[in-house]
């Protein structure tokens, strides 16, 4: 065994460099030296015994031994210079020349070694080359016929006297045994290369079997004529089903003209271009959505260097699964819409505090620089005075602006404290009605309470109900035109208290709705005067409220009146913690601590 | 005969800031809340000029203006925007908008009646 590897491995050291990596080619090219060199050896080994036995050889037999040194050489040729034709072609000279040497001196066409004749294009075929093989047939048609003409003309010797039906089943039986050499070699080859492809099919399927990506082929009109395994698991159908139209109709419609325009391109132009298009895909559990494909195109045979010619041909389209991608395209889209939104409402909202500033500071500058020129205006006392009480009654407008401003920013970035306790509601409701019944009387309008003596204590922060309450109230008045009535209800709805302030006022108009509690808005629909106040007391009732985990309802008609209720848990305390407690249920899943954060925005002051 | 001044403005106090600060340089004064009436009352009264807040219920001081610069009769009258609109670009949009000056609110009185002046000379 191991003289038989060391052999080999002498063969396979002897393969020219430039095709050892071709498994084929290198096993033509061992089948070719390996016989040559072992044969030639073999028969030269026997030369001694031979000799031994015959004593002096005959010129012919000289001349046969040293022919044997053929076989070597051109060996030798091809493992230095790896040309596998010229070897052949060397190897049917030699093979050809001996016969044809041998046949001259031992009877011509007749003689026993003619049937040699017929290895010599044997041998060739082993070549795979059909040039091989027609010089080989050439060589031997040309030496039998030689040996023909000269035997018709008498031109050869006459053959020695030996056993001629010895000699004969010589020439068979040995060509013979050479013709089964080549058959096992020929059949060895085919073996081989049956492997070899077979390997090569192999890695193809691992390729095709385990790649993520789909490879199809498109007929000219844009039809799937081939589509890579990988389709079943991206398209969540078969290779079949996508066959034909299959996969057009899977195509999102409003990405079709997309699809079809990069097939028919790559088609007609030649031109690459990745395009991106959903397509349908079916889940194992029967829900069909829309998946992100990349799609890559190009004509089929078109190679570098290859003169491209337009017109219509097949495509070969490489797809690929970007839904993730896609879908964190999109994220980062809305991230930064909601990041502009944010930002132009912040915008807004300065441009509108920097308006409702301004616009009290004007009287105050205004009057008082009237006041220091009070000579040059001729300002008599009744006027300094009216000017001095406008100023004050501008500052107090400005604090309330800049209170409800503090008020707000509490409440939006969550550091305004309510602190919670328990106490009579009609009581809380009562001292909010008697604050504004002066006023109510003043602008001539009935304020009336309805609230049951025996409503339950209620847990929220005083302080904040009393503003909200105080800031539903000033409203109410505020919009109601003389004559009108403003009334407050409370009563108990499951677990909650709602608290409404109704009036006959001026109502609000629907198209304003939706925008009643923004900060700074006042709805001025048809109104013919512009009501003071800065437009900050519903947005901060519906941040109380929501602090309380209550919630605001506004029901308002045009010229009607308006109802607000305020619903509030009875327990805001228990309430909110329910509301954390829930949430943090629902978001389970590790993000329970970051939530929570959010959730409570409030400092519990003790 | 003393040059008038028509004011459009909706707050109560500014109103009367500026009717008497026009009133104590010797000008004549027509005021209104609403942008609409405002249109009839220059067309009433011809004043010499016109104070124009911005934000208007209703309309607003721009869309008045240029209902003004559009009417042929009316067009010629200077318009001053007096406006707590002074965030950056307000000037500009305000002017590109028709009128001749812009005053941002809280006023200079000095600045004021010099802007009226430049317009009216005096009363």
């Amino acid at each position: 065994m191991k003289l038989l590897a060391s052999i080999r491995d002498y063969v396979d050291a002897q393969v020219h460099p430039s095709v050892q990596t071709d498994a084929l080619t290198s096993a033509r090219h061992r089948a070719f030296i390996a016989p040559r060199l072992l044969g030639s050896l073999a028969a030269l080994a026997t030369l001694p015994a031979y000799l031994a036995m015959r004593g002096v050889p005959s010129l012919l037999e000289v001349a046969v031994f040293a022919w044997l040194i053929a076989p070597i050489l051109t060996a030798y040729f091809l493992s230095r210079t790896g040309k596998f034709e010229s070897a052949h072609v060397l190897s049917s000279l030699a093979l050809t020349g001996l016969v044809t040497m041998v046949a001259a001196k031992t009877g011509g066409i007749g003689s026993f070694a003619a049937i040699w004749f017929v290895i010599v294009p044997l041998e060739a075929a082993l070549s795979a080359s059909r040039r091989v093989v027609a010089v080989a047939s050439t060589l031997v048609l040309a030496a039998a016929a030689l040996l023909v003409l000269c035997g018709a003309y008498d031109l050869l010797p006459a053959p020695a006297e030996h056993s001629q039906a010895a000699l004969a089943a010589l020439g068979v039986i040995s060509a013979s045994l050479y013709a089964t050499g080549l058959a096992l070699g020929a059949e060895s080859l085919a073996r081989t290369s049956f492997w070899l492809l077979y390997a090569e099919e192999d890695r193809y399927r691992l390729l095709a079997c385990n790649m993520t990506d789909v490879i199809a082929r498109h007929g000219r009109n844009g039809t799937v004529l081939f589509i890579s395994p990988a389709a079943e698991a991206m398209f969540g159908a078969t290779a079949a089903e996508l066959k034909g139209h299959g996969l057009f109709d899977r195509v999102h419609v409003a990405d079709r003209p997309a699809y079809l325009t990069a097939l028919s391109d790559a088609s007609a132009q030649g031109e690459e271009h990745p395009v991106e298009f959903r397509v349908r895909r079916d889940d194992a559990d029967g829900t069909v959505r829309f998946i992100w494909i990349e799609m890559r195109c190009r004509p089929l045979g078109h190679a570098v260097g290859e003169t491209v010619t337009l017109g219509a041909r097949e495509v070969v389209a490489v797809m690929r699964d970007v839904t993730a991608r896609k879908i964190q395209e999109q994220s980062v889209e809305e991230a930064r819409r909601e990041a502009e939104r944010a930002n132009d409402a912040k915008g807004r909202f300065l441009a509108t505090m920097s308006h409702e500033l301004r616009t009290p500071l004007n009287a105050i500058i205004g009057f008082s620089d009237m006041l220091v020129n009070e000579k040059e205006m001729r300002l008599d006392g009744a006027r300094r005075r009216e000017y001095a009480q406008l100023i004050n009654d501008s500052g107090n407008h400005l604090l309330a602006v800049v209170n409800g401003i503090l008020d707000m920013s509490k409440l939006d970035t969550g550091e305004f404290d309510i602190r919670p306790e328990p106490f009579g509601l009609a009581g809380a409701i009562g001292n909010c009605c008697d604050l504004l019944a002066l006023k109510a009387r003043e602008a001539g309008i009935e304020l009336s309470m309805h609230v049951s003596e025996t409503l339950p204590e209620i847990v929220a922060d005083k302080r904040a109900l009393k503003q909200i309450l105080l800031n539903l109230l000033s409203n109410a008045i505020k919009f109601t035109d003389a004559g009108g009535r403003v009334k407050v209800t409370a009563e108990v709805e499951g677990t909650m208290i709602a608290i409404a302030v109704a009036d006959t006022g001026i109502g609000i108009g629907a198209e304003d709705l939706p925008r009643i509690g923004s900060p700074f808005f006042q709805a001025r629909g048809s109104y013919d005067r512009r009501h003071d106040g800065t437009g900050l007391g519903l947005s901060i009732v519906k941040g109380l409220a929501s602090l309380h985990g209550g919630d605001v309802a506004i029901d308002s008609r045009l010229g009607e009146g308006t109802r607000i209720t305020v619903r509030l848990p009875l327990d805001c305390e228990r309430a909110r913690s329910e509301t954390i407690q829930s949430n943090i249920i629902r978001h389970a899943d590790g993000f329970a601590a970051v939530l929570t954060e959010e959730t409570m925005p409030v400092k519990k002051s003790a | 005969m003393a040059k008038t001044v028509l004011i459009v403005e909706d707050n109560e106090l500014n109103m009367k800031l500026f009717h008497d600060l026009l009133e104590a340089h010797g000008y004549n004064t027509v005021g209104t809340r609403n942008g609409i009436e405002a249109l009839d009352l220059a067309r009433k009264h011809r004043p010499n000029l016109i104070l124009m807040d911005i934000q208007l219920p209703e309309v607003s001081g721009l869309e008045v203006t240029k209902w003004l610069k559009d009417d042929p009769d009316l067009k010629a009258i200077p318009v001053v925007a007096v406006t707590a609109f002074a965030m950056k670009g307000d000037e500009e949009r305000i002017r590109e908008g028709g009128c001749e000056a812009y005053l941002s609110k809280p006023i200079s009185v000095g600045k004021f009646i010099e802007t009226i002046r430049q317009f009216l000379g005096d009363a």
